[in-house]
């Protein structure tokens, strides 16, 4: 008689049952390693996003109860807040501007670091140079070199007989918010696009130069052509991430004079730091609104260039 | 066969694990180091220009209480100071266990319930050595809802500072009404040369609030309600910054350090500004000499001369780590025998208590001797109250930014700023 030392048959087959096979357990085992970051995701962006629209149909301020619900007034509120009209107004001025200016000068440095040249690493290395440096540094800066007392250029523009006060006149100031950001971030919009250039075939222009074509017809036929879904790519990517600007118009004029330089980010930090937890978020969700068309509308621009091309 | 190069994939995910273990090890053990360490320490919050002052009676206190002080920095602007604190409270935590709060945070950290009671704190033998000036504000300012939650140290009223030595030399006299200060203000401005007859802070963190208020307390007008004793303060800036040209119009960015330079650099011949002057212009030794810096009564609107005061006071966070601590602290130092020690430390702390004006009795002090001679002339305001504060006062910044940079009328600026202070309610 054989006898039986494993388990009872009823148990192993119990026990196959539950077994799990090579790809459940590999499915499971990678959900269990990312499930720490999904988690930490899911607090760290997921749980602020909710709170914060929740919030924008709050009247909520810490210091003076009671946290109410009070529908959309919140956002009939900021549709009447001439601040807020204003940030808008500047905030879009201030995103397509600086874009359009930095993909245009971006695209003309690029092709000038792209020639070749002597000392052309040293020159592409100098470009950077702007863009490494933090915005609040950059603004300080700036702030001083537009100074209506002791800045430089308010003082060469005196020696050729004009007299103006960039930092006071609410169009000037305007302009020299763009200007510093213009500077700031061409270098990086050029060198993103010099990476295209730098995979343009060689042999394309060499072509069109035997055909007749000129400098600037290459450029307009083959270049632009070649890099259009880059130039779309690097500024869609400069539009959204601009769109959040508060660094520089904070630290270089406080979003005066007036309002005229005041961004929604300002907006926003100028809510938060009065305990308007409510407003603040409705004006983030408008923001977020903004964020997300612009966004929605450079896919769209995309994926035309892609196709025409 | 080849032999095998770098890690195998087994031998890497243990060694990222490991590192990872290490890595999160101190996370996950939390030593009570903090806890141990807030048992027995006092942290406070002050700015640094006055950390001289306060480390030199510490000693004393820490050897009666077995206590260690560590100083934090803080901010200057009151609006700065609120953005700063409040993210920290909104969480739940404090770094802090003594805070030196503003006008501008105080009374809103309160209503937030942010803020420790400290009645039981005070002795009454400190609150009889505060003058009936501080002591009527205490409603406004220091207390809510019945409790007292703020403790004041400064007594802060801004000073009509003139350059004695200049209208000595041309023969001119201190102006006593605004009439009499735009006509001096146009025998003394040298535009050519860069030389206003005076100048202020403008820029929007406030500044231009401090600015506007002091002008329209001259007038007897409520700023908040921009009524017509604004309006005329605004006019009156509005004439010397762009009809006579007395003020520089660059003001409207400049921030107190560059407009005390401009004063040290002989470029602005009176100004308004705070007692902490006196300090900045004495510390200026190659440049400073007392008929320089010279105080005299402000320039007189249509009721009489005014200037408003206010002031920065002790606080205790609700969520201080070492409440008692903090509260031994506090008594010790609005004590009637510390705070003459801390008013000579430092400017900032002079007020007039009882304590300070005997111990400065015979004693040179030009602060507390300007500020007996505003008192005597019937010069010191209330500093206009709003619930909320800070967004008042932005709110003046934006419309008195809006009427001087001529992006709108006086009228027009007037109206949009009631409207602004009914939407604050």
């Amino acid at each position: 008689m054989a006898i039986n030392i494993g388990p009872p048959q009823a148990e192993v087959r119990r026990a196959q049952g539950f077994a799990l096979s090579f790809n459940q357990r590999r499915y499971l085992a990678a959900a269990l390693l990312l499930l720490p970051v999904i988690l930490l995701r899911l607090f760290t962006s997921f749980y602020p996003f909710a709170q914060t629209i929740l919030l924008a149909f709050q009247e909520y301020n810490p210091a003076f109860p009671p946290r109410e619900y009070v529908g959309l007034q919140n956002f009939y509120k900021l549709s009447t807040d001439m601040v807020v009209t204003s940030s808008v107004e500047f905030t879009l001025i201030f995103v397509f501007g600086s874009t359009l200016f930095q993909v245009v000068l971006g695209i003309l440095v690029a092709s000038l670091l792209n020639a070749k040249f002597r000392l052309r690493n040293l020159a592409r290395t100098i470009n950077l140079i702007p863009w490494a440096i933090p915005m609040v540094v950059a603004a300080v800066g700036w702030r001083w070199l537009f100074d209506g007392n002791y800045g430089m250029i308010p003082d060469l523009l005196s020696r050729i007989g004009i007299e103006y006060d960039w930092l006071i006149d609410p169009t000037g100031a305007r302009i020299a918010v763009l200007i510093v950001s213009i500077w700031k971030s061409t270098p990086f919009v050029a060198v993103t696009l010099l990476a295209g250039l730098q995979g343009v075939p060689e042999e394309l222009y060499e072509a069109a130069k035997v055909d007749g074509a000129n400098a600037l017809q290459s450029f307009w036929r083959i270049t632009i052509p070649l890099i259009m879904p880059l130039m779309v790519t690097i500024g869609m990517y400069m539009l959204v991430w601009q769109l959040a600007v508060f660094d520089l118009p904070f630290t270089m004029t406080a979003g005066g004079p007036g309002f005229a330089t005041s961004v929604l980010a300002y907006k926003i930090y100028q809510e938060i730091t009065t305990l308007n937890y409510g407003y603040a978020s409705a004006i983030s969700v408008v923001m977020f609104g903004i964020v997300g068309a612009i966004g929605a509308l450079g896919l769209i621009v995309f994926r035309r260039v892609q196709l025409s091309l | 066969m080849s032999e095998k190069k770098g890690l195998s994939r087994r031998e890497f995910l243990k060694a990222s694990g490991a590192a990872a273990a290490v890595a999160a090890a101190p996370k996950l053990y939390v030593p009570p180091l903090i806890n141990r360490r807030r048992q027995n320490t006092v942290v406070m919050r002050q700015q640094p220009f006055a950390w001289d002052a306060i480390n030199a009676v510490l000693p004393e206190f820490e050897e009666a209480t077995g206590l260690t002080v560590l100083l934090e920095p803080g901010v200057s602007s009151g609006v700065d100071h609120l953005t700063e604190v409040t993210t920290a409270y909104a969480a739940g935590d404090s770094p802090w266990d003594v805070v030196s709060d503003s006008d501008e945070s105080g009374p809103v950290l309160a209503r937030a319930g942010w803020l420790m009671p400290l009645d039981d704190v005070i002795p009454q033998e400190t609150w009889d050595d505060f003058p009936p000036i501080m002591l009527d504000a205490l409603d406004l300012w220091h207390r809510y809802d019945g409790a007292t939650y703020r403790i004041p140290h400064e007594f802060a009223i801004a000073y009509f500072f003139y350059r004695k030595d200049i209208f000595d030399e041309r023969g001119l006299q201190v102006p006593t009404t605004w009439e009499e200060m735009l006509e001096v203000g146009l025998q003394l401005t040298d535009r050519d040369n860069g030389v206003y007859a005076t100048q202020d802070s403008l820029t929007r963190n406030g500044l231009m609030f401090v600015y506007c208020a002091y002008l329209a307390c001259q007038t007897n007008g409520q700023i908040f309600e921009f009524d017509d004793g604004t309006a005329m303060a605004l006019h009156l800036l509005y004439n010397m910054m762009h009809t006579l040209k007395i003020f520089p119009e660059t003001a409207l960015n400049d921030v107190y350090d560059q407009q005390n330079e401009n004063y040290m650099n002989d470029k602005v011949m009176f100004m308004r500004q705070w007692p902490y002057f006196q300090s900045v212009a004495e510390a200026n030794t190659a440049w400073y000499n007392p008929d320089k810096v010279a105080i005299a009564v402000p320039p007189a609107g249509r009721p009489g001369p005014g200037s408003w005061w206010g002031g920065w006071g002790w606080t205790i966070p609700t969520f201080a780590p070492n409440p008692d601590g903090a509260k031994e602290l506090i008594k010790f130092i609005t004590s009637p025998e510390i705070v003459p020690r801390l008013a000579e430390g430092q400017s900032w702390f002079n007020m007039p208590r009882t304590s300070i004006l005997n111990y400065f009795e015979g004693k040179p002090n030009p602060v507390l001797e300007a500020m007996g001679m505003y008192a005597a002339a019937g010069v010191p305001r209330p500093r206009p109250f709003h619930a909320r504060g800070a967004e008042a006062q932005t709110v003046v910044d934006d419309i008195a930014s809006l009427y001087l940079t001529k992006q709108e009328t006086l009228l027009n600026a007037l109206k949009l700023g009631k409207e602004r202070m009914a939407d604050l309610g």
